[in-house]
């Protein structure tokens, strides 16, 4: 269970999708799929930096994105915290997330793995409602959102 | 891959229930509603036993969404075996299916493909009708040398059989022993398994 914070993405691909996401960046004109795939690169790398910068990508697009988008966003924002080991704020978005869809068993593996590794690392968690996290107007347009599906 | 010794990955459209396939075989149940598209692309394993040892099969179930279309190549990268799934009353998913198996052949041609039509529950129920003929999509997967499964992730129909099949075939390294296991899986109760290879 522990692969989803555990795989690392192959350098070849996160190339691939940073030059892409570059070459966007220069003529001023950056999709949200370019984005996305070049953050959902950058926090499967092995290094933190990257991990960072990935979460930096993925926070703008929760901001900017449309409502059905967020959830992937907020899954991958919980992923890159929790690879860095920013425990609290991984559970954060897990929160949030589940919030919106409390059934969501990929989300609820995912804490319990996050749970885990704090627990193994001499960890306490803090508990944190995570409507702080995005904003309370972030995740109420979300759950409309999911609601109208 | 940490822990497993074998990597499956489950391809196909959004909604034709991989999840379900995966959550039937891991946790033996199913939910049908709601349904919840998978985000990237989900991570189980499970402990099988064949030729009286064990393995641990590692199963990536990904996003049939397609914003992830180009990171699920990622996921069948250097897999043993990949579940090809289509819905049986949805025929645009078959087309679908046949996509992701001509782009398997292309980039990984070790990894064993297996055709699987999904919610035969719902065919044999009569609450829709099959849109494919049964007939083409075995010629299809003979063709293509593909095994070709009929699951119902809701009463279980050969989802346990699919994944043991699969982990016989990764087991074994002739061909001869390969045939030996096709012969003892076909001769298995009332599964309405179809083999072509």
């Amino acid at each position: 269970m522990d692969e989803v914070l555990d795989e690392v993405v192959p350098t070849e691909d996160l190339k691939k999708y940073e030059k892409v996401y570059h070459e966007q960046l220069s003529s001023g004109k950056i999709t949200q799929k370019a984005q996305f795939e070049y953050a959902w690169c950058l926090v499967r790398s092995k290094y933190s930096g990257d991990i960072r910068k990935g979460l930096i990508l993925l926070e703008e697009l929760f901001h900017t994105d449309k409502e059905e988008s967020k959830r992937d966003y907020l899954y991958y924002l919980a992923i890159g915290n929790a690879r860095i080991k920013e425990y609290n704020k991984a559970l954060q978005y897990v929160r949030g997330f589940l919030q919106i869809e409390p059934g969501n068993h990929q989300v609820h593996d995912l804490e319990v793995i996050i749970k885990r590794r704090m627990d193994k690392e001499g960890l306490v968690g803090v508990a944190i409602t995570g409507g702080i996290v995005l904003g309370i107007a972030g995740i109420a347009g979300l759950a409309f959102a999911l609601a109208k599906k | 891959m940490s822990g497993a010794d074998f990597k499956v990955v489950l391809l196909g459209s959004e909604d034709v229930g991989k999840t379900s396939l995966m959550k039937r075989y891991i946790q033996d149940k199913f939910q049908c509603r709601p349904h919840q598209n998978t985000i990237g692309a989900a991570f189980a394993s499970k402990t099988v036993s064949t030729r009286g040892r064990q393995f641990v099969l590692g199963i990536w179930d990904t996003a049939g969404s397609e914003r992830y279309y180009a990171m699920s190549q990622l996921y069948y990268r250097d897999a043993k075996a990949a579940i090809v799934c289509f819905d049986l009353t949805e025929r645009v998913t078959f087309d679908r299916a046949k996509q992701w198996i001509t782009e398997l052949r292309n980039h990984e041609e070790n990894c064993k493909i297996y055709l699987c039509g999904t919610k035969k529950d719902v065919v044999d129920d009569g609450i829709k009708a099959s849109a494919v003929a049964h007939e083409r999509v075995l010629q299809y997967s003979k063709g293509i040398g593909a095994v070709y499964m009929e699951t119902s992730s809701k009463t279980g129909l050969n989802v346990a059989e699919l994944f043991q099949l699969i982990a016989d075939d990764c087991v074994l390294p002739s061909s001869n022993e390969r045939n030996e296991s096709i012969k003892l899986h076909s001769s298995k109760k009332s599964s309405s398994c179809c083999l072509a290879s």
